[in-house]
């Protein structure tokens, strides 16, 4: 038989249908089911970090506009009082006030003048008010200001035996140092700076990426280290086609304030990382193995508060942290090998951030920052090919 | 629910690339018969079930791919070959063989006739018993048709070697055939 004519037969013959064992089935829904359940869990994580910082943008592009508070009215009607303006020169020879104990009388003074202006400005009864203010000596305001409780406590009774809705006898905007609000703003600023917060963070790294949500480098230089020491399988990663999916962080973080301007951060972050590249397990080749990383982190931050509104912060911050994996997982065809990995992995960072107080308490805040991660002989991931990422991190912040 | 035959080819194409896990099963079952072969064809029984695993899970992976030019069973098919080649890549086999100078003697002719009395299974396992080297250079050329080119540059070997792993799985596989072929008339 000719050598074509016998190749013809054999091909045909060969053509035939062989049953596989009943089993394979099994195996290969198996692996539907793990590769479904990585996918679902991505998609889930993106799902929860993108509408997190959909929130974030509303609530800083819609936000409402801001009431007046009963405090902060006095001191829009005194900037456009103008009579006020021609007295202000009276007001330096105030004595400052010294403790918050002699501020405390001059306040109940000062919410009764809020609360006779607010009503005063609501039935327009503005017009005797004013030429009685403007009909007054400047020589006789001194007597005015020593009335006021600031002086000394002696000069208080007078003004107390007055009753309280007489107008006449109350303070004045003009009858307040000089000083007195700025004074009641950094308090308030204090007050609020001071307090710790914890924080509920997510965060996304980039990766230089053309395909989206894969980084996929062009070419690589060597196959990367598996955990150093401790592998307890011959897992050799084969680094010429890896694929790097985003890697997502989630956390909780609680910063102390040290100083005014100040703070200092800490807590515990949970970061997974997903691979996926050709490998040899026991000298076997897997082509598109997965490999799952999952650390713990503490990281410490120290940051600057350089703007402090009663809604808006901004910042700078640096910062390291040392994570260490707890897991690594690797998923090849139906089988997954668990394999230890020793040592921390570092990394140092410097970050700006701006944050958003909704309310008093609930804010919420985005710190885009550049993070480098240190060779710390980690498995191959994105971290060890791309060390210095940029990092985008939002959550919310409550003040406790 | 259908059954698995009512469904087009289109369907299960469809239905496997948005993840239906029935359409995926009933792919699995139309095409699990013929795929395997091939992989047994490069790789013995052994090893063929677990690439054959692997390989539905890439095509079940890279359907979305098939744009359906040509036929989607030669889409397929190329994935189950690469598949058994690279399973063989890893355990080094090809190179080994590659080594092998030895030429077996010449069996001569198989005669008319000789193939009809060997069953596909007895085939399979003749194929499946070649040398790695022998038996891939012998499935790329003269099962799937590729060229002598294609077949070096599938398995890193040169034109010539291509030609002569040909030539002596040839002759390996006509001596085997005849003396399955005695046996089986001693029987």
């Amino acid at each position: 038989m000719e050598t074509n004519a016998f190749d013809k037969l054999l091909r045909e013959r060969l053509e035939g249908a062989v049953e596989p064992a009943p089993d394979v089935w099994e195996g290969i829904s198996k692996g539907l089911e793990r590769r479904h359940r990585l996918v679902v869990f991505r998609r889930w994580s993106i799902a929860v970090t993108a509408a997190a910082a959909a929130l974030a943008i509303a609530l800083l592009v819609f936000r409402g506009p801001r009431t007046a508070g009963p405090v902060d009215a006095p001191v829009q009607t005194a900037q456009a009082n103008p009579a006020t303006q021609v007295e202000q020169p009276v007001v330096p020879e105030v004595a400052p006030v010294q403790s918050p104990a002699e501020v405390a009388p001059i306040q109940d003074q000062i919410r009764q003048f809020t609360q006779r202006q607010t009503v005063a400005v609501a039935q327009k009864p503005v017009v005797p008010a004013t030429p009685a203010v403007e009909e007054q000596p400047v020589a006789e305001t001194p007597a005015v200001v020593a009335e006021t409780p600031a002086e000394t406590p002696a000069t208080v009774a007078p003004v107390q035996d007055k009753p309280a809705d007489e107008p006449s006898g109350l303070l004045t905007q003009d009858d307040l140092p000089a000083d007195y609000w700025d004074r009641q703003e950094r308090e308030d600023t204090q007050a609020d700076t001071h307090t710790s917060q914890i924080s509920i963070l997510s965060n996304l790294t980039t990766v230089s990426s053309e395909g989206g949500l894969l980084y996929q480098p062009g070419a690589m230089h060597a196959s990367s280290q598996t955990g150093k020491g401790q592998a307890t399988s011959q897992v050799e990663p084969l680094a010429t086609s890896p694929k790097f999916f985003l890697p997502v962080s989630l956390g909780v973080q609680a910063d102390f304030r040290i100083t005014d301007r100040f703070s200092i951060g800490t807590g515990l972050t949970y970061s997974y990382l997903v691979s996926q590249y050709d490998m040899l397990v026991d000298k076997v080749l897997y082509e598109g193995a997965y490999n799952q990383l999952h650390y713990l982190g503490i990281p410490l931050r120290l940051s600057y508060h350089f703007v402090q509104t009663p809604h808006f912060g901004f910042y700078a911050s640096a910062g390291a942290a040392a994570e260490k994996c707890i897991s690594q997982r690797y998923v090849y065809g139906s089988n997954t090998l668990h394999e230890k990995v020793g040592g921390l992995q570092w990394s140092a960072g410097l970050g700006l951030g701006v944050e958003y107080w909704f309310v008093p308490r609930v804010g919420i805040y985005f710190d885009p920052s550049l993070v480098y991660f240190f060779d710390n002989s980690q498995p191959l991931s994105i971290r060890t090919q791309q060390p210095l990422q940029a990092k985008f991190e939002v959550g919310f912040r409550f003040k406790i | 629910m259908r059954e698995t035959s009512t469904y087009t080819e289109a369907d299960l194409i469809s239905g496997c690339a948005r993840g239906d896990r029935n359409a995926q099963r009933m792919l699995y079952e139309r095409y699990a018969s013929v795929m395997y072969p091939v992989c047994v064809r490069y790789l013995g029984r052994e090893d063929a079930k677990d690439v054959l695993q692997e390989a539905f899970l890439t095509v079940f992976d890279k359907i979305g791919t098939y744009k359906g030019e040509g036929s989607f069973e030669g889409w397929m098919r190329k994935i189950f070959i690469n598949a058994s080649l690279m399973q063989l890549r890893k355990s080094d086999v090809l190179r080994r063989t590659d080594e092998i100078s030895e030429t077996p003697e010449a069996a001569g002719t198989v005669e008319h006739g000789v193939l009809e009395q060997i069953s596909t299974k007895e085939l399979l396992d003749l194929v499946a018993g070649l040398p790695a080297g022998l038996r891939s250079v012998f499935n790329l050329f003269a099962i799937e048709g590729y060229t002598h080119a294609e077949v070096g540059e599938l398995l890193g070997i040169t034109e010539q070697s291509s030609r002569s792993q040909l030539s002596r799985a040839r002759s390996l596989l006509q001596k085997k055939i005849k003396e399955l072929y005695n046996g089986n008339k001693r029987i």
